[in-house]
């Protein structure tokens, strides 16, 4: 399945939210990532939705019934080719500190925090295969602990 | 200044003269201020799902007014609010503006499964066209302002405002200020497109002058926008047949030499093979339901597709469209109207083809309509709204609840009165007939109101003759009674090889319901007596119960079948044996 990244500004008012998870829901989706923040303007929040699809009529329709929404401004899909799609990764790692500094060249982490001598909690950012790259690099069954902010995205 | 005090004012404001309701505890303070001013006229109903229908009525029948009126429906918090949801839900699925005002429990106790507390918001949100809590006085009145505003633009439907009992008695604060009559809603992103823009308009006409088998579909839109007698002049001015959905019905004269009935499931024979043969489909809006589209993939396969839709999520959400005209009804109709782009054609062998397909069951209806009882020697239905028609001449307004006698009335009734017809259609609730009536009455007092209902349906919000009582609400009400829920009775004859499981009811005595409300009651079990007594209805002042002792074999035909495509039509009765078949239990 394709995966669809929506855009969506819509007023900061209570409730906009469960609006659009109870669509997302109603069109028989599973969320992939969801993110909200606020935007330039004060009082407008920018949300970005990740869902698997291929049909593209059917994104639409999810477009068209997301700009329906009373306090929806505007939506729209972004594309791989034209937009860049980030998150951020927050990992709790029982790693050798020199195991770790050997991705260094390939990836961009900052440690956060060293508890004892293989404990590290580490940030990285980037795209989501950036993201996954690293963690199968350094080896998944290091991980204790893993927070992802699921995708944000901006346009070209 | 408190918070009911601007409730109650921006009613006022808002040019509501009726609220349908019913009180409770978090709901007394507005009663209350309403009572004192005495601006608004409270209507009881008996049930808050009744209320609900009556705003609806309300709102639906006074569009082709001069004065277009909000139903404006009030209820108490959790199970008040509760019980309207559903005529809530309706009016979502048929847009129609409403404003729903519910009582919630005080802020200091909300999500604390507080007495009588629903999230109200919550249940509300997926079937409305917005909600609104405001949480303190000052927002009040906006709030209220705003949920006129986004009921009646674009698209109508309904809004729920849920007004917590503490906010409702809160004196608004030092300096406050509001000034309804300069308001406008901040809602950047509510755009609403009256007007069609110049490109798809000229394609538009482009594809009509070509066009040798087209096909003009009126919607709800056509009603909604006022805008039948436009939609008739544009037919006429290029020579194209109209179908009609349940919701556009009554636009246009039933009897249009253009008119070809309503389309879809139980729609005429000529409407849908005009559609399964036609190059171009030109429709005002409308949304392209699956009771109107049967089969997808098999829908109007040679067709274009013009929509005229106000609503852009409608377009291209079931039916690939040539042209998409995100505008006004009304307004589109005119700019083509007014375009000497668009050109008369005789289209010739296109109305022979629709004379032809009007005849298929013309012979079988007219033998019916003029026998006037079923195989089981009960009356027709169809021929007891055909005597109605005739006797009213088609002018009056028709309220049919749901079921086989809602098509029956759809079919059979000629309209001439433009929005005359009102029905729940897109929720198919059962019950929302006597409600709406009431609502439609209030709405057009001039004018007379059939209530046509099944036993079914009629007993689900009977309770509401309390109101017609005590309003004393001058309506109609035919019971149509067969003894079954008789669209699922005929879906099991044709579909469940005639095993009623669910369908035969037992009914009370309809004439001892009628006089415990005091109204007038009949009852009419012969085809002579059908004439004199829709005439004893007409002639009584106030409102009068005729109940029609009908047969429940009777079937309402063509019925394209659930999901099947529109070659599967039925056009021929069910055989008498397989009509009277009985399930093991019933002997």
């Amino acid at each position: 399945m394709k995966r669809r990244t929506i855009l969506a500004f819509m007023l900061d008012r209570p409730g906009v939210l469960n609006k659009v998870s109870m669509l997302i829901r109603k069109k028989m989706y599973n969320v992939d990532t969801l993110t909200v923040c606020s935007s330039r303007i004060e009082g407008i929040s920018r949300m970005t939705i990740t869902l698997q699809e291929d049909d593209e009529r059917k994104v639409n329709q999810v477009i068209k019934q997301l700009e329906k929404f009373t306090e929806v401004i505007s939506v729209k899909e972004l594309h791989a080719d034209n937009s860049y799609w980030r998150e951020v990764a927050i990992v709790k790692l029982e790693v050798d500190g020199n195991h770790l500094e050997t991705f260094r060249g390939n990836y961009n982490f900052e440690i956060l925090d060293q508890k004892s001598e293989d404990i590290h909690i580490i940030q990285v950012a980037g795209s989501t295969r950036h993201i996954d790259g690293f963690l199968d690099a350094v080896g998944r069954e290091y991980i204790i602990e893993i927070a992802r902010t699921g995708a944000s995205a901006m346009e070209k | 200044m408190n918070g009911k005090t601007l409730v109650v004012k921006a009613l006022q404001e808002q040019g509501v003269k009726y609220v349908f309701g019913y009180t409770g505890g978090a709901i007394m303070p507005i009663f209350d201020e309403m009572d004192r001013q005495d601006s608004v006229q409270f209507i009881m109903s008996r049930h808050e799902q009744g209320a609900a229908f009556m705003a609806q009525g309300l709102s639906r029948a006074s569009r082709s007014t001069g004065e277009r009126k909000v139903g404006v429906c009030i209820s108490t918090s959790g199970p008040g609010a509760m019980n309207l949801a559903t005529g809530i839900a309706d009016a979502y699925m048929d847009s129609v503006p409403v404003v729903a005002i519910t009582g919630q429990v005080a802020t200091g106790v909300i999500a604390t499964d507080a007495f009588q507390e629903s999230d109200v918001v919550g249940v509300m949100m997926p079937i409305c066209k917005q909600t609104y809590m405001p949480l303190g006085a000052d927002d009040v009145e906006s709030t209220m302002h705003e949920a006129f505003y986004v009921a009646v633009t674009g698209r109508g439907g309904p809004v729920v405002v849920d007004l917590p009992k503490d906010v409702q008695n809160e004196e608004v604060s030092n300096g406050y200020n509001f000034d309804s009559s300069a308001f406008h809603p901040n809602l950047p992103g509510f755009l609403y497109h009256p007007t069609p823009e110049r490109e798809p308009l000229q394609r538009a006409m482009y594809l009509i002058n070509r066009s040798e088998r087209p096909l003009v579909f009126c919607g709800h839109g056509v009603i909604n926008a006022n805008a039948g007698k436009l939609l008739q002049q544009f037919a006429e001015k290029v020579n194209i047949p109209i179908a009609f959905t349940l919701h556009g019905l009554s636009a246009v004269p039933a009897d249009h030499p253009l008119s070809l009935g309503m389309m879809g499931m139980h729609g005429t024979v000529e409407a849908n093979r005009a559609i399964m043969e036609a190059d171009l489909l030109i429709s005002f809006g409308m949304r392209f339901d699956d009771r109107v589209t049967g089969k997808l993939n098999e829908y109007a396969r040679d067709a274009d597709v013009i929509h005229v839709e106000i609503d852009p999520s409608e377009i291209e959400k079931n039916v690939a469209t040539t042209v998409a005209i995100n505008a006004d009804v009304a307004q589109t109709l005119r700019a083509m109207l007014d375009d000497p782009m668009l050109t008369y054609k005789p289209r010739r062998r296109w109305f022979e083809k629709i004379e032809e397909y009007r005849e298929v069951m013309k012979a079988d209806l007219e033998a019916e309509l003029a026998k006037g009882t079923g195989d089981g020697g009960g009356l027709l239905m169809k021929s007891i709204v055909h005597q109605l028609s005739k006797l009213t001449e088609g002018k009056d307004l028709i309220v049919p609840d749901v079921g086989q006698h809602q098509m029956m009335a759809a079919r059979f009734y000629n309209y001439q009165t433009e929005n005359s017809w009102f029905a729940s259609g897109g929720a198919g609730t059962m019950g929302a007939s006597l409600p709406m009536a009431i609502g439609v009455k209030l709405a057009r007092p001039g004018e007379r109101v059939w209530s046509i209902c099944g036993d079914g349906g009629f007993q689900m919000n009977m309770q509401e003759l309390g109101t017609v009582m005590e309003q004393q609400i001058d309506i109609k009400i035919l019971l149509f009674n067969n003894g079954y829920l008789g669209m699922v009775r005929q879906w099991q004859t044709l579909f469940y090889d005639g095993r009623y499981a669910g369908t035969p009811m037992q009914s009370p005595d309809f004439g001892l319901i009628a006089q415990a409300y005091d109204i007038p009651y009949e009852k009419v079990e012969n085809v002579k007596d059908i004439q004199p007594a829709l005439q004893r209805a007409m002639d009584q002042k106030g409102a009068v119960f005729v109940e029609f002792v009908c047969d429940p074999t009777e079937v309402i035909l063509p019925m394209i079948p659930a999901g099947g495509g529109f070659d599967d039509m039925i056009i021929k009765r069910p055989s008498p044996d397989k009509t009277a078949k009985k399930s093991g239990k019933e002997k």
